[in-house]
């Protein structure tokens, strides 16, 4: 090495929760393999649907939203979105997700040797279906079923536009729907249901989603001890193990390393101070993570929080039906009024003392955006915060541009800077 | 010891000095922006209408999209704030902002201090913006500058109803096919930009007074198709161009105040 050329700044060493995150999706992932390897069932999920059944029967299960995520951060997604938009003829006006796991489930369908992503799926066996995250998953999921040919175990999430918690007919709906898939999964798996096992799964679904909203909690602190962003790392095991006892552990780490932060007033957001506090509104932008986040750093902007992550903490009595299919019916933020959803991002930029709000206006969701724009009115008013937006997409990189991203998060520091010194 | 905002837009570059005194000392406008000589020559234009060398400049700050790449300044600032800024020094009682930029439309609440409260901008989607102007000049084969004159000699406008860049122009060319007058296509024009901008003001929120800034604001013909939209007059100031720049200017000048 010349000796005039600049040493690269050392990658800080993971910490040893994410690498405990690493080592449990690669495990998920190669169970998976493993399944499909032997010739057994394997599943492909939507984030949200009651995972505890699979976990129980001990079949191994993959979530296409988190890999979409996991591929488009690594800047793979549009030779996926291009097989859907080109030789499947599907809309590029339909969700990033949808476009580019079609895409790849026609790859993995058609062509053995197609080149894989660094985040391989197996071909699924069966699809499960639960519409609470958003109601444009049967239509993906129909398409899935078609493309490769297999069934679909559906959990159908009802609407609560006149409650915040969802009326007893619709828990009744849920329960019933629970016990019928059961009954379908013993007949396709070809195995009885363990009803004690079962009680098992619930009890660290359960203990887990406590620990995950604790620790989500931690971060009100100021200067908050997280980078916000980690969260969006740490709900992986969420998202895709919240059944299992190795998300339980990670958890604990997690704490535990939080813990050590706060009592050595250090951040894992870094040595940059922590001018602003700021609540990330939607999803992340996963083509685009490392510059937001670049932007950010650069403005002083910690976002502490944002509503996105919390959607997979489902807590309800194990052993108690109803309170499970209750909880599935109202996670997450589309199957809740926007008067309900942005009230409670309200009051919790407030109870995280937010001196902001940015919005990732995502070009896939049209139910968010409807969530938003009126949101904003709602956080304003409410939590008494301004309220920036930017265009971006969860998968789609076509969607996203630097200069109007800086441009906004700019004037929004520029408000809450004056803000900040009025109240001095 | 003189102070520099120099903004630079997509489309042109603009600049302004301030003397010790906070004194107006020159501006210059140069129809090219990032990416060209533009930003350097308009640099050089204002200093030299100003009668000073680089040596005597104490501080420049530098907005609009090119702010990161101009060599020499000593900060940025967002075309946001200094939009408010310029435009409340030009316009002390106005509150509201309309600016339509060549790639952005911004609509910014100001205080009485000029400084920004609240703003909306367009979508990714370049409908209604300078650029979008532009584009349709060109298809008619007029200048920029013309069109405002030739709208308001309209006598009915046509209907344009896509506010598309490229399906605008298709429907523009089809227009001149089917004879429609061109004084009637360019206030077509201006009616669909002006419906654009309009729902971001609405989403916004008018406090009046209400000015626009930019360019774009000495094309009459399209600020009364925006008055008549959003049902309110709309202030201009001969400097609106200058806004961006000068409120730089102003952001300079405040560094060189004693703390």
């Amino acid at each position: 090495m010349s000796e005039t050329t600049p040493m690269k700044k050392p990658k800080r060493p993971l910490p040893k929760s994410r690498v405990m995150t690493n080592e449990l999706m690669d495990s998920v992932y190669a169970a998976a393999f493993d399944a499909e390897a032997k010739g057994e069932p394997v599943g492909w999920s939507t984030s949200i649907f009651p995972q505890e059944l699979c976990e129980t029967f001990g079949v191994p299960i993959l979530y296409p939203e988190n890999n979409a995520a996991g591929v488009a951060a690594r800047h793979d997604s549009p030779r996926f979105i291009a097989q859907s938009e080109g030789e499947l003829g599907y809309s590029n006006d339909i969700c990033s997700y949808a476009r580019l796991s079609i895409g790849m489930a026609h790859m993995i369908a058609t062509d053995p040797n197609y080149e894989r992503p660094a985040l391989a799926m197996p071909r699924p066996t069966f699809l499960l279906c639960a519409t609470n995250s958003c109601f444009e998953l049967l239509k993906w999921y129909e398409c899935l079923s078609r493309e490769l040919n297999i069934p679909i175990f559906l959990q159908d999430c009802l609407y609560n536009y006149y409650e915040e918690e969802p009326a007893s007919h619709k828990v009744k709906y849920a329960r019933s729907q629970l016990e019928h898939n059961i009954k379908r999964m013993e007949e396709f798996f070809g195995k009885k249901f363990d009803w004690d096992k079962f009680l098992e799964i619930q009890k660290i679904s359960n203990e887990n989603s406590r620990l995950y909203d604790e620790i989500v909690l931690m971060n009100d602190r100021d200067p908050a001890p997280m980078n916000g962003f980690d969260l969006f790392n740490y709900m992986a095991p969420m998202v895709v193990a919240r059944g299992k006892k190795e998300t339980t552990a990670i958890l604990l780490q997690l704490k535990k390393e939080i813990e050590e932060n706060i009592a050595k007033g250090v951040s894992t957001f870094g040595s940059t101070p922590q001018d602003y506090r700021v609540d990330w509104e939607g999803i992340a932008c996963w083509p685009n993570l490392g510059y937001n986040l670049k932007t950010m750093k650069k403005y002083g902007i910690n976002c502490v929080t944002n509503g996105y992550v919390g959607a997979w903490s489902l807590k309800y009595t194990p052993g108690n039906l109803d309170e499970m299919g209750s909880q599935y019916m109202q996670s997450s933020t589309n199957v809740n009024s926007t008067l309900t959803t942005m009230g409670r991002r309200a009051d919790c930029a407030s109870h995280f003392q937010c001196d902001g709000m940015l919005c990732h206006v995502n070009r896939s969701c049209k139910f968010m955006t409807y969530h938003m724009f009126v949101g904003r009115e709602i956080v304003e008013e409410k939590a008494k915060i301004p309220v920036a937006s930017f265009d971006g997409d969860q998968a789609d990189p076509t969607i996203f541009n630097e200069a109007q991203f800086e441009t906004r998060v700019q004037s929004l520091v520029d408000i809450m800077k004056q803000n900040k010194e009025a109240k001095r | 010891m003189f102070a520099v905002g120099i903004d630079i837009g997509s489309t042109a570059s603009k600049a302004a000095v301030i003397t010790e005194d906070g004194v107006i000392a020159s501006k210059a406008i140069v129809p090219i922006g990032t990416g060209t000589v533009g930003p350097a020559r308009v640099f050089a234009e204002a200093l030299d209408r100003a009668g000073i060398a680089r040596s005597d400049v104490k501080w420049i700050t530098a907005t609009g999209y090119g702010r990161f790449s101009f060599e020499g300044i000593n900060d940025q600032k967002s075309e946001l704030s200094c939009h408010a800024k310029g435009i409340s020094h030009l316009l002390p009682q106005v509150r509201t902002i309309i600016d339509i930029g060549g790639q952005d439309i911004k609509v910014m609440r100001i205080n009485e201090k000029g400084t920004l409260v609240n703003f909306v901008m367009n979508d990714k989607c370049a409908a209604g913006t300078g650029r979008f102007l532009d584009t349709m000049a060109k298809v008619l084969d007029v200048s920029v500058m013309d069109l405002s004159g030739l709208s308001q000699r309209a006598e009915e406008p046509a209907e344009i109803s896509s506010t598309c860049t490229v399906f605008a122009e298709s429907e523009v060319i089809s227009k001149l096919a089917g004879n429609v007058k061109l004084e009637n296509i360019v206030a077509g024009i201006h009616k669909s930009v002006a419906k654009r901008v309009a729902s971001l003001v609405q989403r916004c929120g008018i406090e009046q007074q209400v000015a626009m800034s930019g360019g774009v604001a000495l094309n009459k013909g399209l600020v009364h198709s925006l008055e008549e939209e959003i049902h309110s007059r709309i202030y201009v100031h001969e400097d609106c161009q200058l806004a961006g720049a000068l409120g730089a200017a102003l952001y300079a000048w405040d560094h060189l105040q004693p703390a």
